[in-house]
């Protein structure tokens, strides 16, 4: 192993950082922003190793941003907005690309039984980009303040390879640069695939839902005024939800099977915006006759979907037509993608120099909108764990100091999951009782405002620490 | 439905009716917003500091703007006739006892027909035509079938062999016409009510494909056919009990005969009957739409009773000499 290292570090420079971020996606930005931010921790030398071009991509959407609402949106929470602000980044933010909305309307598939929640400022729709964009912005920002000790942000360059020395054992990450680093605290904010768990043996468990999120931008018809709003149509395939942003714009996110999203992300434009009108609205058995329609005679989908709509317009009353979302118009080309859904939680967040952040620690399904979120908290608490122990003297690499960090956020963490996990499972079936059931708890919910509000506030407004 | 349209937000609720357990939710419903709706308004009310301001005849002014609970809902499409649900439970109960007791009256079998035909069913035969190009061309349609829109004179113009030749001749032979059919009435939702109008407008189609007649014997034979093929809940009761109402040579000949005859064209059935668009198939060769849809002629009904009645006549003339 010696020998294996010595052999690289001939290659590239043989580097020694305290902290070394791997990823640089919402999480990894953000833990770098708030180390550089903190002054007890900001004289640290710290790098952030990104596989991806992000320097120019999000200086480019910085400076120009683009014309349309980029596909990759997530549903950000008071308190993250507030981190955010607090460790400087929030300035950044493109305000006029973001959209706060204080209604979601949810609504089940196969009985209509709806549930409002409203209270005031409860999230805001944002893309990630724009939320990348203005921690680098922050970052370059910190960078100028300090010049002697910059954050090293590395893009374009992959961890390839991960060992401990020998020695001290330290961790020492190989950079597909060819230089080395060795590491005090090597911090993993590198998604669900980490390779940095992977390398500390930390068994992630969970499980894969058996769907996968379409996320598009689309427009809807210019209905007049309607105030900002988020929509979820709970179906037995999947959720579909319809969030909003300035300009009548939304982006969604349409949970389904493997089998159907491949149908759905090959239909023309048109069709889909039809089946995407058609989810949102029409019964379970017209939407079971037309997804096999759109996955044996696509060309004859929009046709159908469209007869389909018109006969459920038609029917519908003013006040009924408040209870479901506007119509679509159309879909900004080539906004589609998929994602695929997994349930994943790892069974330590920390081990010796080492801390899991992010959705390297935890995946959960969209439904709730709260991945992002709580990667969010899981910085905040793993920044002052940090800025605690470095006031107390500790070592910050050592599993002792960091403890406190997991002990803070698993519970926490395993909570939602598995809450979402539930409210996933309960609307997945067709199963006549369990829909009963739930009609029948949605519509006592509704009708109770204080637990409604408890609900909410457990969504928005939780704080990650004390 | 009533109970729903009560409670404003749940004014949906007719999507409710695809599960089996349809009435549950709208049950549920109704029972969670009576016993909360009076200490919602209050709760709502005093957030809005309201009711302080209030005299109590303007609470019970206000409590009277609140729709009444028991008001007819409108129609949904001109023959509608909207009822309530303990109103279609009696429409059920005493059309079922009627039909029993009384089944050449056909005020009983269309009220059966129709309070059974609940919307889990048609749904299903719904979707079924959703799921099939002639069916969804049937549903934009809209078609109905009477004398005038099928032309029976020119249907009486046609070759023999074909099925519009066969219709025409079983409806001069049965002495019927397509416009005796009555209106759906009570099917709350407007293409439902369509989609059992169609099921019952296509009957006869299925009597002259099998050369069946409009007897008690031949009608329960070809109920119990659709019910296989379509299955239409009130044409499987149909087959069920009517039989224990009739003489035994018919419930042998239906046992021994037709009913085996409706199982085996129903299992070789290459086609779902309600996608059939009759109307355009008139002039097609008789013979090779049977064998098109795998429906077997059964052997004719009012030849075997004409057969069985003179051996009762031949029998009761010269009663042969006891063995
Ligand atoms: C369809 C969909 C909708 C969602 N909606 C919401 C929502 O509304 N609200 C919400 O809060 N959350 C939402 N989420 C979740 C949210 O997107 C994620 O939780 C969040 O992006 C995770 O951020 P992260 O930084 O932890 O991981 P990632 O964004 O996955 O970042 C990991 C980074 O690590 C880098 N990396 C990985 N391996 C290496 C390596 N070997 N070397 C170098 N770099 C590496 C990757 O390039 C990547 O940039 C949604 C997710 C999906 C799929």
């Amino acid at each position: 192993m010696f020998r294996r290292f010595f052999a690289t570090a001939t290659k590239g420079a043989n580097l020694v950082s305290d902290v070394v971020i791997v990823g640089g996606g919402p999480a990894g930005l953000t833990m770098a922003s708030s180390l550089k931010n903190s002054p007890i921790l900001r004289d640290l030398s710290c790098t952030l190793i990104e596989s991806g071009d992000i320097t120019s991509t999000l200086q480019d959407y910085y400076a120009d941003p683009p014309e349309t609402i980029l596909n990759r949106c997530v549903s950000i929470t008071p308190a993250t907005i507030e981190y955010l602000d607090k460790i400087g980044a929030w300035k950044f933010v493109k305000k006029a690309r973001t959209e706060n909305y204080d209604y979601i309307h949810t609504y089940d598939g196969l009985t209509g039984a709806a549930m409002e929640f409203d209270s005031p400022d409860m999230a805001t729709m944002i893309e990630n980009f724009n939320i990348q964009a203005s921690l680098h912005q922050r970052i370059l920002e910190l960078n100028s303040e300090q010049p002697v000790n910059p954050l090293d942000l590395r893009d374009n360059t992959k961890v390839v390879k991960i060992t401990r020395d020998p020695k001290t054992s330290w961790p020492i990450v190989q950079l597909s640069s060819g230089d080395s680093i060795k590491t005090r605290l090597l911090v993993g904010c590198d998604g669900a695939r980490s390779p940095v768990r992977k390398f500390a043996r930390i068994e992630s468990r969970g499980w894969a839902y058996n769907q996968w999120g379409v996320v598009a931008t689309l427009k809807y018809k210019d209905s007049g005024f309607r105030s900002p709003t988020g929509w979820q149509r709970f179906l037995p395939t999947g959720p579909l939800a319809q969030l909003p942003f300035p300009d009548s714009w939304l982006s969604i996110v349409w949970s389904v099977p493997p089998e159907l999203a491949v149908v759905l992300v090959s239909l023309s434009d048109d069709s889909f915006v039809t089946m995407l009108n058609a989810a949102s609205r029409l019964s379970q058995e017209e939407l079971d006759s037309l997804y096999d329609l759109a996955r044996d005679e696509p060309e004859k989908l929009k046709e159908e979907a469209e007869w389909r709509l018109g006969l459920f317009n038609d029917n519908l009353t003013a006040e009924q037509e408040e209870k479901f979302p506007p119509m679509v118009e159309s879909l900004v080309p080539k906004s589609r993608g998929r994602f695929p859904l997994k349930l994943s939680h790892a069974d330590d967040y920390v081990d010796e120099r080492l801390a899991l952040v992010g959705d390297a620690a935890h995946t959960t399904h969209p439904l709730a909108g709260q991945g992002l979120n709580m990667g969010q908290a899981d910085v905040k608490s793993l920044v002052s764990t940090l800025e605690k122990s470095r006031e107390r003297g500790l070592d910050i690499g050592s599993k002792f100091a960091l403890d406190p960090y997991y002990s803070e956020r698993y519970p926490y963490n395993h909570a939602m999951l598995g809450v979402v996990d539930k409210i996933h499972r309960i609307y997945s079936t067709r199963s006549p009782l369990v829909v009963w059931a739930r009609s029948l708890g949605v519509d006592a919910l509704n009708n109770v405002p204080f637990v409604k509000d408890l609900m909410v506030g457990q969504v928005s407004h939780m704080k990650s620490t004390k | 439905m009533l109970a729903q349209s009560r409670l404003g937000k749940t004014a949906l609720r007719p999507l409710v009716q695809s599960r089996n357990l349809f009435f549950l939710p709208t049950l549920a419903s109704a029972a969670t917003g009576f016993f909360l709706r009076d200490s919602i308004r209050l709760a709502n009310s005093l957030e809005d500091n309201v009711n302080q301001r209030k005299s109590s005849n303007d609470v019970i002014l206000e409590e009277s703007e609140i729709k009444p609970y028991f008001s007819r809902p409108a129609k949904k499409y001109p023959n509608h006739i909207p009822l309530y649900p303990y109103e279609k439970v009696a429409m059920f109960v005493t059309s079922a006892i009627g039909a029993f007791l009384h089944p050449e009256k056909n005020q009983y079998i269309v009220a059966l027909g129709e309070s059974t035909a609940i919307p889990p069913f048609l749904k299903r035969l719904r979707k079924q035509m959703l799921d099939d190009e002639t069916g969804r061309q049937i549903l934009k349609d809209r078609p109905n079938i009477t004398s005038t829109s099928l032309d029976l004179d020119k249907l009486a113009a046609l070759p023999e062999n074909t099925f519009g030749r066969t219709y025409y001749e079983w409806l001069k032979r049965e002495g019927c016409s397509p416009d005796t059919r009555v209106p759906v009435r009570f099917i709350d939702d407007e293409e439902l009510a369509f989609v059992f109008q169609r099921y019952r407008q296509c009957h006869d189609f299925y009597h002259a494909l099998a050369g069946l007649p409009i007897s008690r014997e031949g009608e329960i034979a070809v109920k119990f056919f659709e019910f296989l093929t379509l299955g239409i809940p009130f044409a499987g009761m149909g087959a069920v009990f009517a039989p224990l109402n009739i003489r035994k040579s018919q419930r042998d000949r239906l046992l021994t005969i037709y009913y085996p005859w409706a199982i085996s064209s129903a299992a070789n059935c290459k086609k779902h009957l309600i996608n059939v668009y009759w109307e355009n198939i008139m002039e097609k060769d008789v013979n090779e739409l049977r064998d098109e849809l795998g429906i077997t002629l059964p052997p004719d009904m009012r030849e075997l009773r004409r057969i069985a009645r003179e051996k009762r006549r031949a029998l009761q003339a010269n009663p042969s000499p006891t063995p």
